[in-house]
Formats: structure tokens, sequence, C-alpha cells
């Protein structure tokens, strides 16, 4: 009886094949895939490493030229060049005793130069990577699933002390 | 069931299996033999460049905000070896475009045979023009252009490189060098600020350079740190009213025959100083010809940097301390009745002229200037405990502590050193035996120009750093006098200007001020006909905003401060007030009533 029952549930030969060229096949799909991932992630990465190397290089350029752009300006408005300019407009340097003066409110010829706000404690938050690209899977799912939300136990318009 | 083969099978898997173990035991030890780190040091030469970024040095501006240091873009010729066909073309176009280059010079470093050395680049000139780099990028096509015509591998400049890099500049070309000081920038890592604000900024100017790696490898790389530039600075410096002194001073030089001069002009109020010209003017722009300009030792600015013997405008401190001690009030007399004074029965002292002047009362020994007058006040007045008091409260013997490098200080000869002589109490009473600086002149008439409050000279009013702006308080070093003794002084020597009709006088504008002439000492003694004038002046007397002091080095067309250095202030003081907004005393007056 129990020699007839294994036979009922025996395999036939052609079936054991395919099952295992299946799960070979299967297998050799999985890796496919996977180095198909891997080699579109890599050649991603490639990428934007060589775009990192590009934009410096034009970070640089850029900078490059403010500097250039800013000397030239200086250059163009040192005391000589607009002098020069002025003389070339028909203007000749104030003769004190001509001087009208004008009291204008809130004047003054000797204020403080302001390039940049005055000294503050600033805290500085380090580079604006949203915290969801910082945390792993594992965090999220204990913030999300495992972690139960509090609930507030303030009463709606009521303020705390 | 064992195969026919199965012991063989075994001998080729053991030996399989030594091999691989062989392999793996040779590559462990490898890894801990002396030429391991020789290795890995070789091998990051393939992985990458290490790389010191400098972050661009810091801009300098005047009070208005003019730039007058910045930074353009140079470039760095070179030669990398690996790249290089044809060395004949490559010197000849950098001898050609490069003057400083010779062609047998460049022909040698562009020699293929040295490929096989280490180093492998060499640097032909640093900081070349952008228009000689773009004349060396048309050479270029124009022999790439050629080769695709002829199909050869001549003409080529292949190998020659060039890398841009910020250099400093100074827009306003010699405009307050003296003040700025330069910044040998030639040698990368060697580089630093000489003199003036860029020596004595230094550290925060040039920010702090970083090193990184730059990885060939795309997957390595990483975005490079962001790197901070040097710290900006806002000078108290007017840019206008350092043109106009500097201008003046020429003219003043000029017209005097002086060997030299200072300028300086500052507001008492803050300590600020709002221009400083002196001579000799160099342009920072070529620092490398520093020794032409200042040969020997010449200083570089000899507002700070030269002490000499002041003459009678030190004879404002004298007073100063007389009326503030209480020793000698305005109606106090001296009777000038010989116009000699015997130090000590030994040595006599006499006035400017030699003469005689009879009674006099505090204001008119300003006046006159006379010497006598002025060591009886020192000596039989004030006496050396207090007289040498009042010398260190207004600052001398010691440095101003103004933010320039090379400040020069020539120490007191008090009376407890040795060499000191009743003789230094009287000659130091009218400015002679006695070193200082133009600055701690300034620094400590600018007590008296401010009621007694004596503040420390500065020429940085700001700093700009990673995108803030710290301003400088205004510090006050020392009160030495009070302020009624301040008021006193600066009444007494507009009138006596007044009284003298002084060429110092500006129209419209009621000003304090006194003259000085100076002996200049030899190794014989006071032998020479040559002198220091100098004045210094303030105003407008019932609100002084500005110190204005003047020394004029050697000058040949009279040895008079009254003569040389006086209308040398009024030229000064007329464009001042222009520049500096205060219109004439009776209608600023009147405005302030309204």
């Amino acid at each position: 009886m129990k020699n007839r029952i294994l036979q009922a549930y025996k395999q036939a030969p052609w079936r054991i094949q395919i099952q295992w060229i299946g799960l070979f096949l299967l297998g050799l799909v999985l890796i496919a895939s996977i180095t198909g991932v891997y080699l579109s992630v890599s050649a991603q990465a490639a990428a934007s490493g060589r775009k990192i190397q590009s934009l410096e290089r034009q970070i640089n350029t850029i900078n490059n030229e403010i500097a250039e752009l800013t000397s030239d300006l200086a250059t163009a408005r040192s005391v000589d060049r607009m002098k020069s300019r002025a003389q070339a407009l028909g203007y000749v340097p104030l003769d004190p005793h001509q001087a009208v003066y004008l009291e204008i409110p809130g004047y003054d010829p000797l204020a403080d130069l302001v390039l940049a706000p005055p000294r503050v404690n600033i805290i500085v938050e380090s580079p604006s990577v949203l915290s969801s690209y910082r945390r792993s899977l594992w965090d999220w799912l204990v913030q999300n699933i495992w972690q139960t939300p509090s609930l507030s136990l303030q009463p709606e318009g009521e303020v705390m002390p | 069931m064992k195969t026919p083969f199965y012991s063989r099978y075994i001998i080729i898997a053991l030996i399989c299996g030594l091999l691989g173990a062989g392999i793996v035991i040779q590559m462990v030890r490898i890894n801990y033999t002396p030429f391991a780190q020789d290795l890995i040091a070789k091998s990051e030469d393939y992985q990458g460049v290490r790389k010191t970024i400098y972050p661009p040095r810091g801009t300098i501006y005047d009070r208005k905000g003019n730039i007058l240091a910045t930074n353009q873009i140079g470039y760095e010729v070179g030669i990398d070896l690996k790249y290089v066909v044809d060395p004949e073309s490559i010197a000849f176009a950098a001898s050609t475009l490069l003057e400083e280059l010779d062609y047998l010079d460049v022909f040698a470093s562009a020699s293929t045979e040295k490929r096989a050395e280490e180093n492998r680049y060499y640097v032909l000139s640093s900081f070349v023009s952008k228009e000689n780099v773009e004349e060396l990028e048309l050479l270029k096509e124009n022999y790439a252009n050629r080769r695709l015509e002829t199909k050869s591998i001549k003409p080529s400049l292949s190998g020659l490189v060039w890398s841009p890099m910020q250099q400093r500049v100074y827009p306003e070309g010699t405009l307050a060098a003296n003040v700025l000081g330069f910044y040998n920038y030639f040698s990368r890592e060697n580089a630093q600020g000489v003199f003036g604000v860029e020596e004595a900024y230094n550290r925060l100017l040039t920010g702090k350079p970083q090193t990184v790696f730059l990885p060939n490898d795309p997957y390595l790389v990483e975005p490079l740190p962001d790197i901070e530039p040097g710290a900006s600075l806002v000078l108290t410096i007017d840019r206008d009213i350092q043109n106009m002194l500097e201008e003046t001073l020429e003219q003043a030089l000029a017209w005097s025959g002086g060997e030299g001069g200072t300028i300086i002009v500052a507001d008492p109020k803050t300590g600020e100083i709002l221009g400083m010209a002196s001579t000799p003017f160099f342009n920072p722009n070529q620092y490398w010809k520093y020794q032409e300009t200042f040969p020997g030792i010449t200083p570089y600015n000899r507002a700070v940097g030269t002490a000499y013997e002041p003459g009678s405008v030190f004879k404002v401190i004298t007073m100063a301390a007389a009326l503030d001690s209480g020793v000698a009030d305005l109606d106090s007399t001296y009777n000038d009745a010989s116009g000699v004074y015997w130090v000590a029965n030994s040595w006599p002292i006499y006035n400017w002229n030699y003469g005689a002047w009879g009674v006099q009362n505090m204001t008119e020994c300003m006046q006159y200037s006379l010497n006598v007058c002025l060591v009886y006040v020192a000596i039989d007045l004030l006496g050396e405990d207090l007289f040498y008091e009042y010398l260190q409260a207004f600052g001398f013997g010691r440095s101003t502590g103004i933010d320039l490098a090379s400040e020069a200080n020539f120490p007191l000869r008090l009376p407890e050193n040795n060499q000191w002589m009743s003789l230094d109490l009287a000659t130091n009473s009218f400015g002679q035996g006695i070193a200082v600086t133009p600055i701690q002149m300034v620094a400590a008439i600018s007590a008296i120009a401010n009621d007694g409050k004596m503040m420390t000279p500065h020429v940085v009013r700001s700093v700009v750093d990673k995108g803030q702006q710290y301003n400088v308080s205004p510090q006050v070093i020392n009160t030495p006098i009070s302020e009624q003794t301040a008021r006193d002084m600066t009444e007494m020597l507009a009138y006596s200007l007044e009284e003298e009709a002084s060429v110092a006088l500006v129209e419209g504008y009621r000003v304090s001020g006194k003259t000085g002439t100076g002996d200049i000492p030899t190794e014989l003694g006071y032998t020479s006909n040559l002198t220091n004038a100098s004045f210094v002046g303030w105003g407008p007397t019932d609100d002084p905003q500005f110190v204005v002091y003047v020394w004029i080095e050697k000058p040949t067309i009279s040895p008079w401060g009254s003569e040389v250095a006086a209308p040398v202030f009024r030229d000064v003081v007329e464009q001042l007030v222009v520049l500096m907004r205060i219109p004439p005393d009776d209608i600023r007056i009147q405005l302030a009533i309204e």
C-alpha cells in the first residue's frame, strides 16, 4: 500500500529536468537583473562623477571670471582713470570758496560702509540633504510602522505654559 | 565507487590548491615587504592627484568701498613631458611670446629624453598675462591645422600647458602703497603679505588652504569642500583724501627740495587714519622692484617706520603737561631777559633767533616758539619726574599699536637711565634729543584735539569674514590731560597762529597748530644745516574733526617749518574740508543753530 502511494507521487523524469532548468533560468534571470541594475547604477554614478568634475571646473572658471571682472572694474574706477574721464568731460577740481553746502538730513559722509550683515550668532545647518535621504530602510520602518505616533493630549486652543 | 582516475584527480586538485595557497601567501607577504609602501604610493599616482587649493586672498577696500587690492587671473605656463612631441616648436613659441624665457633653456626643459624622470612637469613661467596665453592658444590651433594639411606630427605645441591662478593686483597703482604693503605671490607656497596691512593682517587675508585628493576614477569623485575665501578688509583710508595727500606731498617736495616726507590725516575722535602719504612712492604691482625703490635702509613707510627729532611741534606736549599739572596757566609769564638758559650752569640753550624776547606769557612762548621759555617750563616748573610722566602718558617711548607692520619705536631716555643728563630734559622740552615717529605725534596730538582722550590709531575699519562684517570699535589708549587743558591748548594754538598771521591759516576755518624745525644730528653733533620741517594742526577749533601732520625732511628752499611745512598744511586743509564735506565755520555754526 505504502509503495503504491509513493509511486503515485513520483515525478516523471522530464518534469524534474524542466524544474531544474526553470530554476537555473530563474537564477540566470535574477543574476542578469542584478547585473543590469548594478551596471545602470554604476554608469549613472560615473556620469555623475564626471558631471561633478565638469561643474567644479565651471565653478573655477566662473570664479576666475568674477576675479577678472572685479579687477577690471576696479581699474576702470581708479582715481587716475576717473580723473582723466572727468577732465575729458570738462569737469575741474572744486574751488573750496565756491562750494555750496546743503544740509541733508541723515547724510553722514563718514558713515560705515556695509559690505555684509553684522556679526550675529547663526547656527548653520550642514549640507541641505533631506533627512529622508540619510536614513536607512530600517530607520524608516522603526519610525513609521513600529513607533506609534504620539497623540497630542493638549486640547485644541489651549496653550501650554 | 572510485573511478580509475580518482587518484589523478586528487593530485591535480592538490596542485591547484597549493598554487592558490601560494598566491595568497605571496600576496600577504608582499604587503609586508619594505617595497609595499612605495608600490602603494606609486599606485596612488595613477588613482588621481593631491592638490592644495588656495582660497582667493581677501579684497581690501577704502572706507567708501573702492577697491585698493584684489585678485586677477594670471596663468602658469609649463611643460608636461609626457605629451611633448616637438621640443623645438615649444622652445620657439615660449621664448618668442614670453619675453623672460630663453630658447635654449626652454628647449633643455622640453627635451623628451627626460621623460623617464619622475618629475615630468616643469614650470616655465608663473603669472603670464591672459593676452599672452591667448596668443599661445592661437598658435597651438594654427599648428594643429598645419599638421592636418601636411599630415605630419610637427610642428606641435603638445605638452605646452597652462592653468589659471589668481594673482594680487593693486588697481590704484602707487596709491596708498605705503599703507597696503604688498603680497609676494610668485612662490605660491611661501607667498605672504609684506609690510603694511598685507603683512599685519596676512593670516586673515590668506584664509585656510586645503589639500584635497582629486581621483581619476569617476566613481570616487566627490564635490570639493567649500573653501572660504580670505577675509576682506575695509580700511579707514579715504581714497580721495589719500590721493590728495600724495599729490600735495609730491608737489611740496618738488617745491621745497625736500629729500622725503610724510603727511598724515587722522580723525582725532576715533583714531582712524583717513590718509597717510609717505615717500618714496612705490607700485606694489611690481613688488619685485622693491630694492630699486627702497635701497639700503630706506623705510617702507616713514609715517610709522622712521623716528626723528621733531623739533618745536613737541613744545605742544611740554606746554600741555605744564597746564594740565597746574604748574603754569595761560597767564603765567617768563622773563626772557638774556635769550639764553644755562642748563646746570654748563650748557647754554638759545632761542631760534638767538634773541632775548623779554616778558612773555605762555601763549606768546608758543606763538614765538621760544626754546628758552619751554626749557624754563620743563626744568623749573615741571621738573624731570612730572615731565617724563606726561611724556609716557602721551605714549612716547612705546609703540602706538597701529595695525600696520614694521612700526618703529625709539625708547625714551629717562632720568633713571645711566646715560640721561639734565641737558636731555632741556632739549626734550623743545623736541630735540628725543626721537619720535610721525604716528606717535599724531596719536599724542589727537588727545589735545579730542578733549584729552588719546585714541589708538588704526587703519582697518571693518573685517568681512564668512559673510559677516565685524566693525572695529575705537579704543581710548589713555587720557593724559584733562578736557579743560585740551581745550585751553587748542584755543592757545589757534590764537597764536592768528596773531602770527601764519601761512597755515585757512580762510573760513579756524584751526590750531604749531610749527616745528628740528635740527638733524650727525656723528659730530648738530652740525648740519639741514633740518626736519614739521607742522601739526587740527580743526575746526571748536569741534576738531581732523589732525594733520606734515613732515618735510631736509628741505633746501628754507630750513624753517613755518615756511616749508605750514603752507603744505594749509594746502592740505583747503582740499580736505571739501573732501570731508566740512562747511566753513560760519555756515556750520549757522546750520547747527537752525
